[in-house]
């Protein structure tokens, strides 16, 4: 018997984290993801564990070894879009991706921005990322599209004299200031500890 | 932390993929020979590894191979990896030495 769950998460990655665990805690585990939907299998509760990862900076090959490796690792490895678009043969300049920017399409990782990562439940803490130096590069990939559009929201708003733009400006200022604490405390750490 | 190519220390995480890639391995193996040698002490992230494993690739300390049924990507140590490792290695006896006769060691 499968289920199926509609929800949106948008940037929410850790509150997406936190709610596959929470179906893993009641005994269902993902089997198939969509726009949308997220469809669970019945299982023994807490059997295994989720992750959700960013890699909207990576290349198409980039992404596609990145999803390989953690399925040579043994764990089970989901594609899931980020944002909802409805669209086909979509073009998206992403000035803020790894290299100076990148061009993303349907064919390559646009849609495809976020992994989620089920891990058979060994007892132990799942974490991607453990040292301080490997943190810091991960909160870095997740805070330069906020940065992005937090200076457009900004510039917009200057130019057009615009409440509104403003108003959005401050509300996309706040992941950029939690990614960036994340950032600074784990450059703090990397100094005298390795993880 | 990084690893300090002139004076030669290494990172405790490269130091231990260098050993454990000694024999050829998958990515999963390098980080259960890990978890192993240090009695879970040292117990890498996935997205970690793939980072460390990527940059010693990029240094040319290691290598991937195709492992026997030629499906799962595996790394091995290359030589210029081996004269990191054992560098770091005669570094560290000479550490170890010195210390004991300061501080005084159990041998």
């Amino acid at each position: 018997m499968s289920k199926k769950y509609y929800r949106f998460f948008g940037g929410l990655l850790k509150a997406q984290e936190n709610w596959l665990n929470k179906m893993s805690e009641k005994g269902y585990r993902l089997i198939r993801t969509g726009r949308m939907l997220y469809e669970f299998e019945e299982c023994k509760p807490n059997q295994s564990k989720y992750c959700v990862e960013f890699i909207g900076q990576k290349s198409k090959d980039g992404a596609k070894d990145y999803h390989d490796f953690f399925e040579d690792m043994g764990y089970k490895v989901f594609y899931k879009n980020i944002n909802l678009n409805y669209s086909v043969g979509k073009v998206r300049w992403r000035p803020w991706a790894e290299k100076g920017g990148r061009i993303a399409t349907n064919a390559t990782t646009f849609n495809r921005e976020l992994l989620i990562i089920e891990k058979e439940n060994d007892g132990k803490p799942f974490e991607l990322h453990t040292s301080h130096k490997d943190k810091e590069n991960y909160y870095k990939s997740l805070r330069n599209p906020w940065l992005m559009i937090l200076l457009m929201l900004a510039i917009f708003a200057v130019g057009n004299r615009s409440v509104v733009f403003g108003i959005f400006a401050l509300i996309s200022l706040i992941p950029v200031l939690v990614y960036q604490t994340q950032i600074l405390k784990n450059r703090q750490d990397a100094k005298t500890k390795e993880w | 932390m990084r690893d300090n190519a002139k004076s030669g220390a290494l990172t405790e995480v490269t130091f231990y993929i260098l050993l454990s890639l000694y024999t050829p391995k998958h990515g999963y193996a390098v980080m259960q020979f890990i978890e192993e040698k240090t009695d879970g002490r040292l117990a890498l992230g996935a997205g970690t590894l793939y980072g460390a494993l990527n940059s010693l690739q990029d240094k040319g300390w290691i290598a991937p191979c195709r492992d026997s049924e030629g499906r799962k990507k595996e790394y091995l140590i290359t030589t210029q990896g081996k004269e990191i490792a054992e560098k770091e290695l005669v570094r560290l006896n000479e550490l170890v030495r010195i210390a004991k006769g300061i501080i005084g060691g159990t041998a």
